[in-house]
Order: structure tokens, then sequence, then C-alpha cells
């Protein structure tokens, strides 16, 4: 990994972003023969499919893809990886890209076996990000055993460094360099491809739904680590408030999204993620009642064969309406969720133990608006862009993993266009 | 080649604190006599990695390493390819998972070096191959999706054969009147843009055109394709190096939705129709050419209807939309009616939905259509109107049906079963071949002369799709992509991007293909499999269960592999009685030399063992997360990775037992209608073989409790144990294996 | 069998009167589901706006009368809705159309209000007689504030404690002010609400002409309502004043130190927002400001309040209708803030006030809960 130099290839390709989409775009061009340096923020890659329990609509595990994709990576020498890597500064044009790369040291080297020593000693703890914080990780950590790169990391927000150093002697590898700083990689590339990808919309702008307010009011990406074997309940669903099994479960279908108080858009994959997150239910809490309140279902193209499968469960009632309050009993931290069942013509009050937001996406890119000739929508995602730089995934709208898949395969082609035109595509 | 083995054992992550490290160096050098064993306490270190380094530069061309697992460190244990590595995994699967210093615990991993040295000594390097590839892209279908795919592939420099079926190009959207809005602010109707991109297809060197052409017969493989095209009674033959099959859609027969009064009143026209009158200019009645003053647009007019088409068309309420604008912009005073069942309009083409509800003279209502009349001079559609919670009936002298999309390869009538499929009536395995998703039941396009059919085998509604999420790309037949809506449901914006997708992937594959490399999942594999056909009895297994088509057939039914086709799964290798199938570094010789180095103690010792075959993709990586999570499990049970679950040859079943292995598990990927086996059927046959060698056992007066078949995704690591655990018992239940002492 | 069908001239003209934004409703139930009313009945909101999308209104319907324009739903509306605008308009397709009928008692209030400027069809000559007794001056164009204390205050004979607490604080501070007695007029707000745009409009002008020949330039409001129609609706109509709510006038002498609080308040007390000082105007900290000042006073809060807090059912004309027992809002929320165990409850205006009175008697908690208009509590602690 990011050992620091300068990188001189016009003829390589940067992606920026190690989500699905980013993989994807790396793969995919590297597949053809073409240099990658493949970017991403975090410390390791897999972006949000990494936090998923199962895609939608085949219920399989997002580590299943990625596991390939990681052998792709791993046995590909055209492809270079640099985590806690995000860009500083991007200039110049089709063909002849200058991109300066901030890394955030890490504070682990390549030494690392990932035997687990150090974690023994480290006495600092700190919530699990990967997990939205629903659990704890020591300072030093793994983010997931299957993740890549598999080195230990060190959050340096809560680490106390040289005054603590209890676990460098203890690591026999001496992979622990708590003198590490913060480095810049100058990089000359030939195009490249924005998969920055998204963000859940902050669901404590629902001043409404409670979230923030009410322990058990969660959102959807943090039942998506709950339902998860390796997550902060080892799979189980259980409330907040008292770990007890849930036995009553709402899903709030546009808790943000289509909404001009928060994201006007559609986030494309709230009505599919809900109803996977239906079968979570279904599956390890078989008894629980469920509802599931809507405005329409989107289940485009045969993802429809889903909706009519979920739609089978009996203990599921779908109910037309937009959830317009949330309240709790602060005795029993139960929950009523009101709306109008349109059906029925009539407002209901449905008492449950749990409520899942369905919250929406928002394009991770909108706060960082990288310093380059890229226009962007009302929302912030990517609208248009010089040749030489592609958008992919959902940095240009939401979508699903199938769909950004498709759209990163694409920005790969056209990101070897500009190499092979030399520029010429302007 | 001759061998020069080294056996480098790490003492690293607790490996040197839970084994002997020098009792199992004597595996080595005393049962196997290998001269250069060394152990290092860091193998993965800088100096480590130069130990190994400096033996490989002094002659060493077989490396084992016994350290971590063959995931773990791949950078660092890496060699030219002229060097044969095995990676014995001590750490997760041993250490991380066993009592330390416990006798069974270091049996467990001087097995595991037993069983790596053995096939170390038979692995050979791969030896790429290498043909002239003819790296030319084929794109069957004009319309959007495929001018997209040849202009993408011109661009990056491919020639480009573009074959469409009718006269011209441009498909349906040369037919359309105006394409809802693609850009921010998603507010105006846009241009089709469709003649600017004729064209430019039309004006690209790099593409060859052929319309009013079709395609008469392909032949060969990836990179080698020869393919027939007629053009107006002349052929053409070219040499193809990839294909990309764009050949789209057509409108659902409306006329069967005379519940809709389709056919039985003259004004109730389909949105395919609507866009025809949009282009004649001002909107009229079929009937009586009266300027539409009403219509209603009915939504899923078949769609999400088991009785017509079950899945949604993805583009309808956007372009009734659109639609409904054609109607307002020629007539302010005009009222148009849409009735809905769920409006979808994802991402930010809500922007468009609330554009054209703010059209005064636009009405949405949410609905079931009851049905349709005629009177007073116009028809009056009935409706049971969910959000009023009535009946309300809409008077309108137009109406039109949102009718969905077929995808062309779905055939007119439902063909099942071809002659070529029928005569291998007894066997069963071609049964999966005749069921409606082989490449036999798609409609003529592509005219391919494999052994499996004709065509790309298509799944649900006959759409020629993997259904991989991660991979939306993967078809069953290599180095043939299917894009655009003969994939599945997209409107056009989609479709531009899956097209330049599928152009990726088209190029991708005459690359790799140029490199004697295979294609995803096993991208860096350059072995291939090599047939010993003297020994073939022409049994067609392998012709017929190869899940890409790979293998053809001369007229004794001798197979004819094709390499470019070739993925690697080895499920051929599996399928094959004879044995004769064998990849350099995968063999059935190569695995039934792993099981015959397993020691297996007397019975009296009461040590069952048990081998467990594991995918490496899914089931293997989930056993190293169990290590990882520091899970234990019983030590009876020697593991070996396996490139699918399809690739099991029933000899190894035969090889373990009569050899005294007590029981056999294999843990594969989930299959059925959600499948996960990345080679499509690889699980499935698996466990189809081994219910047939469940028969056999009990024949053998064996338990069929000594084999038992998994399937498990990579995030279950948690099962693993327990079944391990669990299948230990029931050996211990039914004893140890009778031939045990033979 | 004949089926009702949309009808594009009823959608077209209540878009013209004022329901554009009925366009854009994609029907997710969140008014209804936010709404009051839902409390104490049903009242489906999004269907009465779906009815009118399509031109198909049951004019008949009393529901169409329901509304009492808090707010509510308009606040959360995803699609930025304007169900108030909505609810006027098919009002006014009712009353100034003849579409349908006008309830008996909102009619004959609209009818006393035309006529004698008053919704309770006193003499407009007896409009000052609240005052009577305290030094009340007519209003000259020297006199520095109008105070304009609304219709009810001005005749209910409970109620207009509201007033006299006001213009004793008034007094007690020394501050300028007058009334314009029976040249006063109904502000019309209400009227509107309910659909009488003409009667509104002449309202407007007239009560304007008064107020400019009188030369007004600060008027002081009681009532919420004249303060949203004055502040927001007026100067349309080209009223150039200021406007200020009593309890605003307060919250400032408090900061100006010029209003001191010497007397303790040993009273547990629960403001309600009305909805148009709050939802319509954001008007929610200068009355609790008064209220927290009050020594000895503990302020309590509803479980909805501010943005949140539930309507007393008497806006948008709903005040002159009768409500039937167990479907009253106020008797709701009146039951809320007993089991708070408040001993008072602090409205800011005339319509909350009349409506709790009447809860207070009708539920019988005359011992339990006392209703009292800011003023009033302001006015016992100085």
């Amino acid at each position: 990994m990011g050992n620091v130099e300068s990188i001189n290839s016009p003829n390589s390709i940067l992606v920026v972003g190690g989500g699905i989409s980013g993989i994807t775009a790396a793969v995919e061009a590297a597949e053809v023969g073409y240099e990658v340096i493949l970017i991403e923020k975090s410390p390791y890659l897999g972006g949000r499919v990494a936090r998923m329990n199962h895609y939608f609509p085949k219920l399989c595990a997002p580590y299943c893809g990625l596991e390939i994709n990681f052998r792709r990576i791993k046995t590909n020498p055209r492809i270079k990886v640099f985590t806690l890597a995000e860009i500083e500064n991007i200039s110049g044009k089709e063909g002849d890209y200058d991109v300066t790369v901030k890394l955030t040291p890490r504070m682990v080297n390549d030494n690392c076996t990932a035997c687990g020593k150090c974690v023994e000693v480290c006495p600092v703890e700190r919530l699990n990000d990967l997990n939205y914080g629903m659990d704890k990780t020591k300072a030093i950590y793994a983010p997931n055993p299957l993740s890549f790169p598999t080195n230990y990391v060190i959050d340096t927000e809560v680490c106390p460094g040289a005054e603590c150093s209890k676990c460098v002697p203890v690591c026999p590898y001496e992979a622990i360099d708590l003198s590490m700083t913060a480095e810049s990689v100058h990089m000359k590339v030939g195009s490249v491809v924005m998969a920055t990808g998204w963000k859940p919309y902050d669901a404590t702008k629902l001043d409404n739904l409670g979230y923030g307010k009410y322990p058990n009011v969660i959102t959807n990406v943090m039942m998506e680590r709950m339902a998860a074997t390796d997550g902060p309940t080892q799979g189980k669903i259980v409330r907040p408030s008292d770990g007890k099994e849930v036995k009553s479960i709402a899903f709030v279908q546009c808790a943000g999204s289509r909404d001009v108080n928060h994201l006007p858009y559609c986030s494309a994959v709230c009505c599919l993620g809900s109803l996977k997150q239906v079968t979570y239910i279904q599956e390890k809490n078989p008894d629980a009642k469920v509802f599931l309140f809507y405005i329409d279902i989107r289940a485009t193209g045969y993802l429809e064969d889903f909706y009519r499968k979920v739609q089978g469960y009996e203990n599921l009632s779908l109910i037309k309406g937009k959830v317009a309050k949330i309240k709790e009993d602060p005795q029993t931290k139960d929950l009523i969720v009101e709306a109008e069942d349109v059906a029925q013509g009539k407002k209901v009050s449905e008492p449950v133990e749990m409520v899942v937001l369905a919250t929406g996406l928002v394009p991770s890119i909108a706060d960082t608006k990288i310093a380059a000739d890229i226009t962007y929508d009302d929302y912030g995602f990517i609208a248009s862009q010089p040749p030489g730089i592609y958008a992919a995934g959902c940095s240009k709208r939401p979508a699903d993993v199938s769909n950004s898949v498709m759209d990163a395969t694409g920005a790969a082609l056209k990101a070897i266009q500009s190499i092979v035109a030399g520029g010429q595509n302007g | 080649m001759d061998k020069k083995l080294g056996v480098y054992i790490c003492g690293g992550c607790s490996i040197g604190d839970s084994l002997d490290l020098d009792k199992l160096s004597e595996v080595a050098t005393k049962e196997y006599k290998v001269e250069i064993c060394k152990t290092h306490p860091f193998l993965c270190g800088k100096e480590g990695a130069q130990l190994i380094a400096k033996d490989i530069e002094d002659g060493v061309n077989t490396v084992v390493i016994a350290a971590c697992s063959p995931r773990a460190q791949q950078e660092i244990f890496s060699y030219d390819p002229g060097v044969v590595l095995e990676r014995v995994n001590l750490r997760e699967h041993v250490v991380w998972s066993h009592t330390p210093q416990d006798e069974d615990t270091q049996m467990l991993a001087e097995d595991y070096l037993r069983m790596g040295i053995a096939k170390a000594q038979k692995v050979l390097p791969a030896e790429p191959y290498q043909e002239t590839i003819d790296k030319t892209i084929l794109v069957v279908g004009g319309g959007i999706s495929g001018m997209t795919s040849a202009l993408e592939a011109a661009k990056a420099g491919y020639e480009v054969c573009l074959v469409e079926k009718s006269p011209s190009l441009g498909g349906w959207m040369s037919k359309l009147y105006k394409q809802y809005p693609k850009h921010p602010p998603y507010q105006q109707l846009e241009d089709t843009g469709i003649e600017a991109k004729i064209k430019e297809v039309e004006g690209n060197p790099r593409i060859k055109v052929f319309t009013g052409a079709e395609i008469e017969k392909t032949t060969g493989a990836p990179g080698m394709f020869d393919v027939l095209v007629r053009q107006n009674g002349s052929q053409t033959s070219l040499r193809i190096g990839s294909i990309i099959q764009a050949t789209g859609f057509r409108p659902y027969e409306a006329n069967k939705l005379d519940h809709l009064g389709f056919g039985k009143y003259p004004d109730v026209i389909t949105n395919f129709q609507m866009e025809e009158l949009a282009r004649q200019g001002k909107i009229k009645r079929p009937s009586d050419g009266k300027e539409v003053e009403s219509v209603a647009f009915i939504q899923c007019a078949g769609q999400r209807d088991e009785n017509h088409l079950p899945y949604c068309s993805s583009f309808c309420c956007l372009t009734s939309l659109k639609q409904a604008l054609y109607v307002t912009e020629q007539n302010t005073d005009a009222s148009v009616y849409v009735v809905y069942k769920d409006i979808r309009t994802p991402a930010q083409y809500e922007d468009f939905y609330k554009r054209v509800q703010e059209e005064q003279a636009v009405f949405f209502t949410k609905g079931e259509v009851q049905g349709i009349s005629e009177g007073g001079g116009c028809l009056t559609v009935e409706v049971e109107d969910t959000l009023l919670g009535e009946k309300i009936g809409i008077n309108a002298d137009l109406v039109v049906l949102a009718v969905g999309i077929v995808p062309n390869s779905m055939p007119e009538e439902a063909k099942k079963a071809t002659a070529e499929a029928e005569s291998s009536e007894e066997k069963c395995e071609g049964a999966a071949e005749r069921a409606p998703d082989s490449g036999f039941y798609a409609a003529p396009a592509l005219q391919l002369k494999y052994r499996q059919g004709p065509e790309l085998p298509t799944l649900k509604y006959g759409f020629p799709d993997s259904h991989f999420i991660c991979f939306p790309y993967e078809t069953r037949r290599t180095g043939i992509y299917s894009t655009g809506c003969v994939r599945q449901p997209e409107d056009s914006a989609t479709s531009i991007d899956d097209a330049t997708g599928a152009a990726l992937k088209a190029i991708q594959c005459v690359e790799q293909s140029s490199k004697g490399m295979a294609l995803h999942p096993r991208a860096w594999d350059q072995t291939y499999p090599d047939l010993f056909m003297q020994r073939c009895t022409q049994c067609k297994r392998c012709t017929e269960e190869c899940p890409f088509g790979m293998y053809d057939e001369d007229e004794k039914f001798n197979p004819l592999p094709n390499p470019t086709r070739c993925r690697r799964c080895a499920i051929c290798m599996g399928s094959c009685p004879e044995r004769i199938i064998s990849f350099k570094d995968y063999s059935v010789d190569i695995i039934s030399s792993m099981l015959k180095a397993v020691e297996v103690p007397e019975e009296d010792e009461e040590k069952p063992r048990v081998i467990a075959f594991l995918c490496e993709n899914d089931a293997y990586p989930a056993l190293d997360v169990a290590g990882i999570n520091r899970l234990t499990y019983n030590p009876y049970v020697r593991v070996i990775p396996v490139r699918c679950l399809g690739s099991m040859n029933i000899v190894w079943i035969a090889d373990s037992l009569s050899k005294g292995i007590d029981g056999i598990l294999m843990i594969g990927c989930n299959y059925g209608d959600d499948y996960q086996c990345h080679f499509i059927k690889g699980s499935e046959l698996a466990n189809y073989r081994m219910e047939k060698v469940q028969e056999t056992l009990q024949r053998l007066v064996l338990e069929s409790e000594r084999i038992e078949v998994w399937q498990l995704s990579i995030s279950e690591y948690d099962k693993l144990p327990k079944i391990f655990d669990d299948f230990l018992e029931t050996i211990e239940r039914v004893g140890p294996n009778p031939y045990k002492d033979f | 069998m004949t089926l009702a069908t949309p009808d594009k001239e009823t959608m077209d003209i209540l878009l013209d009167l004022g329901g554009e934004k009925l366009k854009i409703c994609y029907q997710c139930g969140t008014c209804t589901g936010t709404c009051p009313w839902n409390l104490v009945r049903d009242f489906n909101v999004r269907k009465i706006v779906h009815q009118a999308q399509l031109g198909l209104v049951d004019f008949e319907d009393e529901d169409i009368w329901t509304c009492a324009t808090c707010g509510a739903c308009v606040k959360r509306c995803p699609r930025g809705g304007e169900t108030i605008d909505v609810m006027k308009a098919i009002r006014k397709v009712v009353s100034e159309m003849g579409a349908g009928k006008v309830p008996d008692s909102l009619r004959i209030s609209i009818k006393n209000i035309a006529s004698l400027g008053n919704p309770q069809g006193e003499a407009p000559e007896k409009r000052a007689d609240w005052a009577q007794g305290r030094d009340v001056k007519t209003f000259t164009p020297q006199t520095e504030w109008l105070y304009f204390p609304c219709c009810i205050p001005a005749y209910d004979s409970k109620v207009k404690r509201m007033a006299l607490a006001t213009v004793d604080i008034l007094g007690k501070m020394g501050i300028d002010f007058g009334i314009l007695g029976e040249k006063e007029k109904c502000c019309g707000e209400s009227v509107r609400k309910a659909g009488g745009e003409e009667t509104f409009q002449s309202l407007a002008n007239t009560n304007i002409q008064t107020f400019t020949e009188s030369g007004v330039k600060k008027v002081l409001v009681s009532s919420p309502h004249c303060y949203h129609t004055f502040k927001n609706e007026y100067p349309e109509l080209g009223a150039e004043f200021e406007v200020v709510h009593t309890t605003q006038l307060w919250a400032q002498l408090l900061e100006e130190k010029k209003l001191n609080f010497s007397r303790e308040i040993k009273k547990k007390v629960v403001y309600h927002d009305p909805c148009y000082l709050g939802r319509h105007n954001d008007i929610y900290d200068e009355p609790r400001r008064v209220l927290e000042a009050i020594p000895g006073l503990e302020l309590v809060e509803f479980e909805d309040s501010k943005q949140n807090a539930i309507c007393c059912g008497g806006g948008g004309g709903r005040i002159w209708m009768d409500t039937p027992k167990g479907e009253r809002l106020c008797d709701w929320r009146l039951e809320q803030a007993v089991e708070l165990g408040a001993d008072i409850l602090a409205v800011a205006c005339p319509y909350c006030m009349l409506n709790f009175d009447d809860s207070v008697l009708t539920l019988g908690k005359e011992d339990v809960i006392d209703i009292k208009d800011v003023s009033e509590l302001v006015l016992e602690a100085i």
C-alpha cells in the first residue's frame, strides 16, 4: 500500500472511492490492461455494501462478490490501492491530470499480520463507525475479518499516542508506528472516475419521527448491521432500549426522501431495502408483526417479483400512507406510529416495539465538492463533468448495487477512451 | 519439469507456540524427503520473504508455504509464473481454531502439510492458451443500446461490426416523438437525439454497419468467432472476438388486453401507438380523426399482472407522464387522466413527476380499472379509485394503455426441447439443459452452433440475464454479453450506461483471451482444461454440464473443447467418470493425492477422519473468519478447497472411503432461484451427483450419512463449527468406516 | 349506474380561487395523519384534497367546513402543499357561488359581521362598553398606540377580561393608547378562511380607511387572528401600520426593564400556543419569556407544543360553528392540561379563551384549572 511517492503514469486511471462502484471501475479497467490507482478515504474497501447484511433481491451476502473482487485486486499487479486517502487537489485536463492525494496515517505498517495481539492490550475504546455507533472497538482495530486490506488501523481521534504506546511493544512484528504522520502523494493520471458514493440522510432532521430522541427508532442502515452476524448484536434483531427481541416493528418509507423539506428526490433503493429487511424479521423474529408504511412501492423491472414474494408474508401489513408522526410511551419505550391508512381512508395509530426509518441517500461528494470542472445538480449529485472525469454510481444519482456496477463498468470504458484518445475527446 | 521443492514453515501468529514445528518439519524432511525445509518466526516479514526469494534464485521452483491462509499476504508470497506455489493454512484453519499444544492439533497441521506437499509435487506451472485472437466486436441490434455499445467500443479503438435486422438503425428510440427529461432540472421534454447518434455510428470509420441483416450462423469461440451474416441475399463471413447482444424488446401484445377494450374500441391504443400519433402532429382519435380533448392513460396495462407480465417494465410511468405533456402542449384545454397502481419515478425523475403534476390539465389517481365502455361519443373508463374509496368514471376521447415490454429473446411460442437435447434422454444432467432457461429456448438472434443450444440461455421471463447483483454482465456464454432491454427492462438513459459497460466487457474479453487468461470470476487464471482423449467414452457429461457451453461435440459425441469459452470452474472435470479432464494446477489426480496424503489412524485409536470439500470463494473464506474469530471446532476434519463444488469428482469419494476416511462433507454455495454459485450450477450439480453417490453407498452397505452436502454463504462463518461438530457426532454414531483397516 | 366523473371546470375554479398548490399533492396522507381533528373524530384531509384534484368535491358535505386552518399539516406536507388555501377555495365555491349550503351558525355570524361589523350581532355603538369604568380614551391622531381588542373581548362578558387586563397594564405602564370603539369592525380573518372573501375585502378596506383617517401608526392586538391579517393580509390592500401582539409588547417592556414583577404567582402554568401566533407567525418565545419572568410561576409544557401545538378548534370560522361534545379539541386539550397538573392554562387568543372557558364549564373543571390570558397573569404579578 501507499508509502509516499509520486506516481507519474499519464496512462493510468485514478478511481476515487473504494465502494462497489469504485472497486468495479478499477478491476474492470485493470482487466482490460490499464494501470489503475484506487483511493478510498476509509481504512478498508467495500464502502456501504461492506456494511450490508444482504443484497436484494437474491438475499446474498455482499462479501461473496467482494471476496471475488478483492481476489481480482490482489492478483492484479496493475491495481494500486491507497486507503485512508482523499483527494486534496486535482488540476489539468483529459490525458494529463495532476492529482494530490492526502494520506491519513494508519499508524500500522505492512508488517501487520492481523494477529490481534495489540487489541488485547489497547486501553481505549471508540464507537464503531462501521456499525453506525451501535457498539465499540478498541482504538486499534480491524474493520472486518473479511475486509481488505486486512491490516489493523489506529483511530487517531481517540488513541492517546506515544504517551500510551501499550500496543507498540506487544506487536511481535514491529507493525505499529505511532510516529506516522499525514503525507501527500502526487500523481499524474490520464483520467479520473468519481465513485464517491453516498451516505445516509441525517435522520435527526426528521424531528417528527423521533430518531435520536427515542432509542427504539433506528435507521435502515443500522438495521443492516443489526441483522448481520458480524454486527453489533450478532445478527439478533433487538430493541436498543432494552435488548429485548422485537415482536412488532414498523418500517417508515420515504423518511426524508420525496420531501421538499428534506430530500425532494426519490432515493430509489429504500423500498426494496425495507422489503428486504422485512425478510430479516421473517427469518429471525418469525412471530413479529410487521408494518410497512409507504407512498408508492417502487420495485422496478423484475424486482417486482421480490415485492410480490414479500407481500406473501402473512405477518406483514403494507399500508399506503406516509407516517406523519412517531410518539413514544416513556414507560415501555414502545412507539406509536401515526399515519393515514389511505386504503381505509382513516388515520391509524399503530403501537410497535421498534421503528426503522428508511432514510434516503445523500451524495457523499456533496460536502467535499472536488475542485475540478464538475457541475452538480440541486441535490449535490454530479450533473456534468469535463472529458477525462467520469462519475459512477451514487455520485451521479441514487442507484442500487446492480445499476451502480453497470454504470461503473461503463465509466471504466470512458476513462479508458480518454487515455486512448490521449486527451482528444474534449 | 523436474521439481525442486522448498518447504517454509512460519512460526508467527502463535503457530510456533501452538505446534511442535520440529515435528512438523520432519513431515517434510523425513516423510517426503524434502531437502529444503525452513522455519521462520515471521515469514511474511522482509527477512522471511528474502529467505524464500533467495532459495528460488538458487533453483527452488516449487514453494510450499505453511503459514497463514492463502487469502492472506498474497502480495508478499507471489512469485513469477514459473514457480509453483502452494499455501498450507496453519493459522486460520489450525492454530486459531484448535487447542494449542494438543496431539490432535499437531496431527491436523501435519496432515495439512502432507496434503500441501503432495499437491505441490503434482502441480505444474500454467501454460497459457495462446491463439491468434481477433479483437473485432460484434454488436447485434442497432437500437440505442447496440449503437451505444458500437460507438463506445470504437472510441476505445476497436473495430466493430453492427448487425441490425431492420432496414435502418435507431430502434424504438427513432419511433419516439420526444423523450422525457434526462438532465437536471428534469422539467422539459428533450429531443431523442437519435438521428445524430445514427449519423455518428454510420460516420465512424471503425464501425461496419449491416442493416436489413441477420446472423445465419455463429461458430467458434471468443477471439475466434466465425459469424455468417446474411444481408439482402448475400452472405458475409466475419471474424469476431466477442459479441454484444442488444436485440431489444417488443411491446406486450395489447390484443391480450381485451378487458381494457383494446381491439374492441379503435380509440383504445398503446403507449407505442401514442408516439406515432404524436409524431404525425396533432393527436387525433383513430376512429374519426377528432382532435383529442381528453385522454386517459392506464398504467400497468398488463405489467405487474401474473396473467400477463409479472414484472414492471420500469419506464411506462415516465413515458405516460411524457405523453401527458404531448397532449397538454398541443391543447391547453385538453384534460389528461393518469390511472396508476404506484407512480414509479425513481431518483431525480421525481422532479419530472412533480412538474407534470403541476400541469393544470393533468389528473392523477390511483385505482384499478374495472372496464372500458363506449357511449356519448367518448369512452368511459371505470375505475375503482383507492384514493376516494369509490368507483369513478373517466370520460376520454382516447385511452392510452401503458403496455410493458417483452424481450426479443422471448420466443413467440415457448418451445422447450430440441432434437439435440432429447438425443441424450437418459442423461438427467441434461434435464437442466432442456429447462426453459436453456440455450435452446430463446428466439433466434445469434444462431450459435453450440452443443448447448443456439442462443444465450435465458432466466426468468425470457431475459438472457444471469441475475448476478454484483456482476450484472455475467452470461452463460463466455464472451457474449446481453445489454439493454433484452437483458432487463430499463429506460434509454440506463440502457446507455448499460451498453457502455457491455462494450467494456466485450473488449475485456478479447484482451484477456489474447493473454491466455480466463475471464471473471477467475480473471487471474492461466490454466485451462486438458483432455486425455484416448480414455474418453463419449458419455457427454462434460458437454452437457458445462454451465458456459464450452464443449462442442463431433458426430461421434467426442467433446471438442473451446478453451476461450472456458471459465475454469472445472465442473467438467468433476463430471468426467473417466477422470480425463485436468488443469495444470487442479486435477482429479492432484486432489486424490492430497486425500491419500491424509494419515488415517487405526480404528482403535478412535480418531475418525473427515474430509471437507469447501468452495474456495465462500465456504473456505468463511472458515478463515471462524478462525479469525477464534471459533473452535473438531480437529478430525481435513479441509480441501475446490474451485467450485461442481468440480467435485465422485472418484474422490471412493478414494476417501477406500482409504478409510469416515465421512465426507461438501460445502458449496446456495442454489435454486436465488443461486449464488458464481459458476451458476456448480453447487446444484454437486448436490445432484451426491444424491446418486449416496444410493451407491447404500448398495455398498455404507451408511449414506457418511456424506453431507451443505449450502453456505460466506457470511455464515458462525455455522461452520456446528456443521463440523454435528457431522462428527453423526460419524461417531454410525461408527468407523469398515474399509478402514484394509 | 352513473359514476362520478372527474370535472375539470370545478378543478379549474378551485385553482383560480387560490388552490393552485392542490395539484402537487401526491396523496401520501401526511395531512390526515397530522390533523389534530383525528384525535377526537375522523377527518380525512387528504381525501378532500383529492376530491378537489378531480373536481369531485361534495359541496354539501359538512366536512369541507371542518378544517380549523391550524396549519399543522401545511408544516409537514412533503410536497409543500397549502391545504388551507385549498379549503378556502372550496368554501368560496359554496359561499360565493352557492354550490352548497353554508352551515347556519356560520352564515349568521358572517351576515352579522357584514351588517354590524361583529359576529355576535351586537350593536356597534356598544363596542366600547367593555371599557366602562376604565380610563380608556378614544384614539386620536396624537395617540401613540391603537388598542384593537377584537370582537370577542369587546362583547363577551367573560372574555372581555383579557382586554381589561391589557388596558390596566397599559395604564400602569403609563403607555399612551386609545381605542376606536364603534368605529372598529371585525378584522375579517376568519371570515376569509370561511370563504367569505367579499365580506373580508369590505371589512379590511373599511378598517384600513378608518385607521388611516384616524392616523393610526401602531396597533396593539389581543387576538392572533387580528395580528395575522393586519400583518400579512392588510398590507396587500394598502395598509401601512405596525402591528404588535400583547405578548410581544409585554416581552419588550420586560426587556427594557419598564415592566417589573413584584408579586409572586405560586402556580403551575401551562401555555397553549395559539395557531395564529405560533405556526402562522412563529411567535413562540415572547409569551414564554413573559411567563417565566413572573416570580413563583412554574411554567410547564404540553407534549405537543410550539410547532406541534394542538389547535383549540376555533380557527377558520369554527369559532362560530357548533362542535358536538366529544369532538371538541379544546376539551381534549384541557384534559391534557389537567393531566399535566396545571393550575392555570395560559392563553394568548380570544378564540382559545372562549373555547377553553366553555370546556371548563362543560367538563366541570372549575375547581381544577383556571383559564387566563397572559395579560391577566402579567397584571396580577405587577
